[in-house]
């Protein structure tokens, strides 16, 4: 005769079964998210960083005036340019500055034989290695009379940089 | 099993009832590693800046030069082929009366192979 005593007992054996199936799975099927993501989410706040910087030094101080970043573009002036982009990178509100590094170009067009060139415009220094993650932001600037650098007529020029944390 | 007592078994069953509770937190706690990965790649991948900064460029232009064509266009066209992987196009057109206002419409295209702006604006 079967003994219909103890249902509970074979029910609880069945779910800690399914449990321990289900857990298991979980635990084989999740395998290194953690570096991945670990990258992908200080890549995006260095270059909303780095992007809000040359955006930053785009704004002239008032109506009519120039801005910071087409003056130093258009007197191919790459010391200024670089104190004043690391100086707005590494500025922190408490604590110590960060360890923010970069290198820039601007990549201009000769309008007569259509070649598109780049001019090294600030150099990577020594912390550079090449194995960096470093992100790249860029900004057009209107050079409306011409540049010493890039030509003598009116020119749009891209300006990239490439960031990265030392 | 079946001589055993079997007084108390909603404790017994409260404990199965954590153990469920337990397990669904896990899984919760094993989808958040993926919430910050997946959010900074989809915001690494779609241009804010790029459609940002070149809606300006092409307002700097058409402040600078209007309807007229100039090679500043070519430029920024070639440029953003060349070192941003971006098909751009843009064309300003004459001034039109816009309620009240003379202003140039201007079209701007934008296609990077993932994501794709069209923009009709007034300036």
């Amino acid at each position: 005769m079967v003994n219909d005593a103890g249902q509970l007992y074979t029910m609880e054996g069945v779910a800690a079964g399914i449990i321990m199936l289900l857990t298991a799975y979980i635990v084989v099927s999740t395998t290194s998210v953690y570096t991945t993501g670990d990258t992908h989410i200080p890549d995006m706040q260095l270059e909303q960083l780095g992007s809000d910087v040359l955006a930053m030094m785009d704004t002239p101080d008032t109506n009519g005036m120039k801005s910071a970043l087409e003056i130093f573009v258009n007197t191919g002036n790459s010391t200024d340019f670089n104190n004043t982009f690391l100086s707005c990178c590494n500025a922190t509100t408490s604590g110590k500055p960060d360890n923010l590094h970069m290198s820039a170009n601007v990549t201009y067009r000769d309008a007569n034989t259509n070649v598109i060139t780049e001019h090294l415009f600030v150099a990577p220094d020594n912390t550079w290695t090449g194995r960096e993650s470093a992100v790249r932001v860029t900004r057009w600037v209107q050079l409306p009379s011409g540049s010493p650098n890039y030509g003598s007529r009116a020119q749009v020029v891209l300006v990239e940089v490439l960031l990265w944390r030392a | 099993m079946a001589c055993m007592n079997e007084e108390g078994q909603w404790i017994v069953l409260m404990g199965l009832l954590v153990a469920v509770a337990l397990f669904f937190l896990a899984l919760i706690i094993n989808q958040s590693a993926l919430v910050g990965q997946t959010t900074a790649e989809g915001v690494l991948e779609f241009p804010k800046n790029d459609i940002r900064d070149l809606r300006e460029a092409v307002f700097d232009y058409v402040k600078e030069f209007g309807d007229a064509d100039d090679a500043v266009r070519e430029d920024i066209i070639a440029i953003s082929l060349e070192r941003k992987n971006a098909v751009v196009n843009f064309t300003v057109n004459q001034k039109m009366r816009v309620p009240d206002r003379w202003l140039h419409p201007v079209t701007i295209h934008y296609n990077n192979g993932v994501t794709v702006y069209n923009e009709t604006v007034y300036y």
